[in-house]
């Protein structure tokens, strides 16, 4: 299957996020390896991506309406 | 890219705040990028421009709570490309994501998040939900989740830039997308 730029940059976040098929998955990652354009975007979104999970503990929760209402779905 | 002063005049005129002028230049360049083939050649750019946004921000306004839909996902995805294209050149890699004064940065970046995209962006980044976890966690299509987060993670990257580059972490921005990937404006 040919990949293309812009359909890997399109669905980079998928990629990184785990929720293309095996076969996307595949492409996608076949196309990084062979493209110098691709790839930098690839390791930007994923440092940014390391960085929000890195600074994890110090990020503000949800507002207390929102976990009101996560706790109304769970328990209504 | 000489448009941009008067897109963004235009912007602000349109939305009648800083905050959302940006968002809504942003979506007129992106869906620019998308649609480039429609633009036709020695007709004015910057009106091609104005039309976009113009449009963009009627829908904004008339659709005012409806859900961003699946399309607007890859729009995000292309702008969150253009805010790359912004530093590529000075941190290809994203080292500058790895400074430890950006911790602070992102803390209040994610404060002035809009509550909808800072929570899908907390459900599926911090705490490891599937996009289809946090559409059944917040009752939402899993399209809109997919947008919700893409433009959350957008305006968390634009911003964090944009903080680096007055902190002297990184080079200003010398331009915003490809050369080749917009029609010229003069």
């Amino acid at each position: 299957m040919m990949t293309t730029c812009q359909h890997v940059i399109e669905h980079l976040w998928d990629y990184l996020d785990g929720e293309l098929s095996g076969e996307q998955t595949e492409a996608i990652a076949a196309h990084l390896a062979e493209c110098g354009r691709c790839y930098p975007q690839y390791r930007f979104q994923f440092a940014f991506l390391q960085l929000l999970v890195r600074h994890r503990p110090r990020i503000p929760p949800p507002s207390r309406a929102m976990v009101d209402r996560l706790r109304r779905m769970i328990k209504p | 890219m000489a448009a941009i002063p008067a897109l963004h005049r235009f912007a602000l005129f349109l939305a009648h705040d800083a905050h959302r002028a940006d968002d809504l230049m942003q979506e007129t360049f992106a869906r620019a990028l998308v649609h480039r083939a429609q633009f036709v050649d020695g007709t004015d750019c910057r009106a091609w421009l104005f039309k976009i946004a113009h449009n963009l921000h009627r829908r904004t306004e008339s659709r005012a709570s409806r859900e961003l839909q699946q399309d607007d996902a890859t729009l995000e995805a292309l702008a969150a490309a253009g805010v790359y294209a912004g530093i590529q050149d000075t941190d290809p890699a994203g080292a500058v994501f790895e400074h430890p004064d950006l911790g602070e940065a992102l803390e209040r970046a994610m404060i002035r998040l809009p509550e909808e995209y800072r929570t899908t962006v907390v459900l599926v980044d911090l705490e490891d939900q599937s996009y289809a976890q946090a559409a059944e966690i917040l009752g939402l299509p899993v399209g809109t989740v997919r947008s919700r987060l893409f433009r959350g993670r957008r305006l968390l990257q634009a911003e964090l830039v944009a903080y680096a580059q007055d902190a002297g972490l990184l080079r200003p921005a010398g331009r915003i997308a490809h050369d080749d990937d917009m029609p010229a404006c003069d």
